[in-house]
């Protein structure tokens, strides 16, 4: 025991000779400086995922090859415009709204190129509006939204427009149509 | 037959997939003004039913109604040019060509009943003359202002 304690004692006296307390402080500092930018890196949705996978959430799939993908998960195909909580985990589905919500007419509107035949489907974002936010399964990925002052174009603002409540609570991705080939 | 077996197997609401099935199938029927009408209904899609709504329908508050009046504007002074100068219309990011389809295309589509017989569908000319100065918020007045003008011209 006593020879640990010399060990222990002489490496002590070695970093404190050897280092000074505010060289000690700066690299502490940029340690958890580095630590806190971490998960600002693109890594970090990879890292944690929105649903499906490692989430814990069982995964929802159509089962068929030609509309592939989770729709539990950020990453499904038809999400590429989205700004909003996935209706798929809030109780409802891709293309309904949960119990106790409705539909809003007024929609945001995008195109998501399909993994399955590469080819671009125009996707309207319906929002369920009624009940408060669902929280869950986060998603933004806005694949060409524009700036607030083209509202018409814009993801950010609230589109539960037409229905009783304007209070948002989860976005579907309907297909509504093909887009034709360039 | 590829093609309806995957529409069937994307397994998307009936309706819906009747709707990508009459597009993917059908021939665009030819209206005046329109060189390519199936263009002309996507543009619509993407542009501006999330609006408007695919039937043209609109509502009373911010997305005015279409389905069964907007042809009138051309009944009136100034209606012509109205068209074009609203917002949605002029700032639509399109070029001149598929803007002057969607506008000709939309008159038939919504409204077809109301289009004048002497009308001259838009040239791509006009269209990108007349998009060059949007209407701001004095498009409310001005589309109060046209709608009196038929109502008058309704009862005379």
């Amino acid at each position: 025991m006593a020879g640990f304690d010399k060990i222990t004692e002489k490496l002590s006296r070695s970093v404190a000779r050897g280092t000074s307390r505010r060289s000690t402080l700066a690299w502490l500092g940029a340690a958890i400086t580095g630590a806190a930018a971490f998960p600002v890196l693109p890594v970090a949705r990879a890292a944690n995922p929105h649903g499906g996978g490692d989430s814990g959430r069982v995964p929802v799939t159509s089962g068929l090859e030609q509309d592939p993908g989770d729709r539990t998960s950020c990453d499904y195909w038809r999400y590429c415009a989205i700004d909003g909580y996935l209706c798929t985990c809030c109780g409802g589905s891709v293309s309904t709204c949960p119990p106790g919500t409705e539909m809003s007419p007024i929609t945001w509107i995008g195109t998501c190129t399909n993994p399955a035949d590469n080819r671009a489907y125009i996707i309207s974002y319906n929002d369920c509006c009624g009940t408060s936010d669902c929280g869950q399964c986060l998603c933004n990925r806005n694949e060409n939204d524009r700036p607030p002052v083209r509202p018409q174009s814009n993801n950010d603002t609230n589109w539960c427009l037409g229905t009783q409540s304007n209070v948002y609570n989860c976005s579907t991705a309907v297909i509504v149509g093909v887009a034709l080939e360039k | 037959m590829r093609r309806a077996a995957r529409l069937v197997l994307l397994a998307v609401p009936a309706a819906l997939a009747a709707v990508t099935a009459s597009q993917a199938g059908a021939v665009a029927p030819k209206v005046p003004g329109v060189s390519n009408p199936a263009q002309a209904r996507v543009d619509y899609i993407i542009k501006c039913q999330g609006c408007h709504r695919p039937d043209g329908s609109g509502d009373n508050h911010s997305n005015p109604p279409m389905n069964g009046f907007v042809a009138k504007f051309l009944g009136v002074p100034g209606g012509r040019e109205f068209l074009v100068r609203v917002p949605g219309v002029a700032t639509a990011a399109l070029d001149d060509k598929r803007l002057t389809d969607l506008v000709n295309w939309t008159l038939y589509r919504f409204d077809a009943a109301d289009v004048p017989p002497d009308f001259r569908p838009y040239t791509v000319e006009e269209v990108a003359r007349l998009r060059m100065q949007p209407l701001r918020l004095e498009r409310a007045s001005l589309r109060a202002d046209l709608v009196a003008k038929m109502d008058r011209r309704g009862t005379n």
